[in-house]
C-alpha cells in the first residue's frame, strides 16, 4: 500500500513540479522508465507468486535502469542508438507482457 | 506491490519454491529472473526472521493458513498486501523506488507532450523530410529575397539616375539659358562704351563689334539693356540703331562677359573695330572688370517651325 502510494505521489510530484529534463539525461530517461516498469511488473508477479524479496526487487530495479541506460549510451556512441533503443524496448516489452500475463492468471485466474 | 506478505511468503518459500517453479516455469520461460529470485528468497527468508521485530505474530497465522490453506491465491495476496497498509522496510524501499519511477514517468510524459512533441516523436525519415522541406523553403525565400533586393537596387539606381538626369537638365537649362538670354549672367568681362557725337555709327559697325566680341569668346552680351543672342538682328533706325527692334541711341554701352585678356585685344587689333570706329570720329573706351552683370533678359520664344530632331 505504501508502495502504491509512493508511485502515485511520484506521478503527482512529476506532474506538478514539471522539472526541465537535463539534456544529458534526456535520451536515457524513456528507456530507464521502461526498464523500471519491467522491474515493477516482475516484482508484482513475484509478490503474487509469494516469492517477493525486497532486496531482489531493489537490485533488479536499479540494475535494469542502469543497464538500459548503459545500452542506450553505448548505442549512441556506436551510432546505432535508435536501433538499440528499439531493441531494448522490444525486449522489455516482451518481458512486461509475459509478467502481465502471469499477474493476470493470478488475479483473474484466466 | 505490498510485500507485507513477504514474511509469510519467505517462510513458505522453501516449501513452496519448488512448487512455484513447477507451476510457473513451463508457462513463463521468458521470465529469466524467476529462478534467481526464488533462490535468493531462500536466504532472505532465513535472514528475515532475525531482522524482523514482529516475527512472533506471524507464525500462528502462518501455521494455521499454511497447512489448511496451502494454496493462498495471488489475488488474496494482492488484497492482503494492499490492505491494511503496513509500514515496513521493504514497503518503504519499494515506495521510494516507485516514487522515482512515477516521477520519471510523469516527467518524461510531460516533456514529451510539450510544444515540440511533433518533432520529438517524429521518425528519422520524417525528420529528414521536414528538414529538406525547410531547406527548400529557405532556398525559395532566399531567392525571393535576392530578387526583391535586386529590384530595390534597380529602383534606387533608376531614381538616382532620374535625379542625376534632372540635375543635368537644370544645369543644361542654365547654360542654354545664358546662350538664349533667358537668364541673367555674371562673370569677368569688359565694358565697351562707344561715344558717337556725330551720329555716324551705324548698325553694321555695331554688328562688326559684336561679331568680333563673339569671335573672341564672348559668352553673354548686352547693349544698352538689350540682350544680344543668336537671333539678334541690328538695323539702322533714323539717328540710332535698332537691336531686335528696340531703338537705342549713342552712347552704345556693351557689357560683355568673357575673358577680358582676349576680348580687349580683339577689339584693338589694327584695322579692327576700334580703329574703324575712331575713323568715324567715335570714341571707344574699354574697361576690364572682374564682375560684369548681364541682366537684360529675353523671352524664350518657341520656334514655329524648327523642331528638335534628337530623340
Amino acid at each position: 500500500m505504501i508502495a502504491v502510494l509512493g508511485l502515485v505521489v511520484g506521478v503527482v510530484a512529476g506532474l506538478l513540479v514539471r522539472p526541465e529534463v537535463p539534456a544529458v539525461v534526456e535520451p536515457y530517461l524513456p528507456i530507464a522508465v521502461v526498464a523500471a516498469l519491467d522491474a515493477v511488473f516482475g516484482g508484482l508477479r513475484a509478490m503474487l507468486d509469494g516469492i517477493f524479496d525486497d532486496k531482489v526487487f531493489v537490485v533488479s530495479f536499479l540494475s535494469n535502469v542502469v543497464v538500459a541506460a548503459l545500452i542506450v549510451f553505448l548505442g549512441d556512441k556506436l551510432g546505432v542508438g535508435a536501433q538499440l533503443s528499439t531493441g531494448v524496448v522490444v525486449v522489455l516489452g516482451i518481458r512486461i507482457f509475459s509478467n502481465a500475463a502471469a499477474i493476470r492468471r493470478h488475479v483473474f485466474r484466466a | 506491490m505490498s510485500d507485507h506478505e513477504e514474511k509469510r511468503a519467505e517462510e513458505r518459500a522453501d516449501t513452496r519454491a519448488d512448487r512455484h517453479d513447477d507451476r510457473n516455469e513451463p508457462g513463463n520461460r521468458l521470465r529469466e529472473e524467476l529462478p534467481e529470485e526464488v533462490t535468493s528468497a531462500v536466504p532472505a527468508a532465513r535472514a528475515a526472521p532475525e531482522s524482523r521485530p514482529e516475527p512472533e505474530p506471524e507464525p500462528e497465522p502462518e501455521a494455521e493458513t499454511g497447512a489448511p490453506e496451502p494454496q493462498l491465491t495471488g489475488r488474496q495476496r494482492l488484497v492482503e498486501g494492499l490492505w491494511p497498509p503496513r509500514v515496513s522496510r521493504a514497503q518503504l524501499i519499494v515506495a521510494v523506488l516507485l516514487f522515482g519511477l512515477g516521477f520519471g514517468l510523469a516527467v518524461q510524459v510531460a516533456s514529451n507532450s510539450e510544444t515540440d512533441s511533433a518533432l520529438r516523436g517524429a521518425r528519422q525519415e520524417d525528420l529528414v523530410r521536414i528538414l529538406d522541406e525547410l531547406d527548400d523553403r529557405t532556398q525559395r525565400l532566399e531567392d525571393e529575397k535576392q530578387g526583391l533586393e535586386k529590384q530595390r537596387d534597380e529602383l534606387e539606381n533608376s531614381s538616382d539616375q532620374a535625379e542625376e538626369a534632372r540635375k543635368q537638365t537644370i544645369e543644361k537649362e542654365r547654360q542654354l539659358g545664358i546662350l538664349a538670354g533667358t537668364v541673367a549672367a555674371q562673370g569677368p568681362g569688359i565694358t565697351v562704351t562707344i561715344e558717337d557725337t556725330k551720329g555716324r555709327v551705324e548698325a553694321d559697325m555695331l554688328l562688326d563689334a559684336i561679331q568680333e566680341l563673339r569671335a573672341a569668346g564672348a559668352e553673354a552680351i548686352q547693349v544698352n539693356g538689350v540682350r544680344v543672342v543668336a537671333g539678334t538682328y541690328l538695323s539702322d533706325s533714323g539717328k540710332g540703331v535698332a537691336v531686335d527692334g528696340n531703338k537705342i541711341n549713342a552712347p552704345f554701352r556693351f557689357k560683355v562677359i568673357g575673358k577680358p585678356q582676349d576680348l580687349e585685344p580683339a577689339l584693338n587689333i589694327p584695322g579692327g573695330v576700334v580703329q574703324t570706329l575712331e575713323k568715324e570720329q567715335a570714341t571707344v573706351t574699354i574697361e576690364r572688370s572682374t564682375k560684369i552683370v548681364v541682366d537684360a533678359l529675353r523671352a524664350a520664344k518657341r520656334p514655329d517651325y524648327a523642331r528638335s530632331s534628337s530623340r
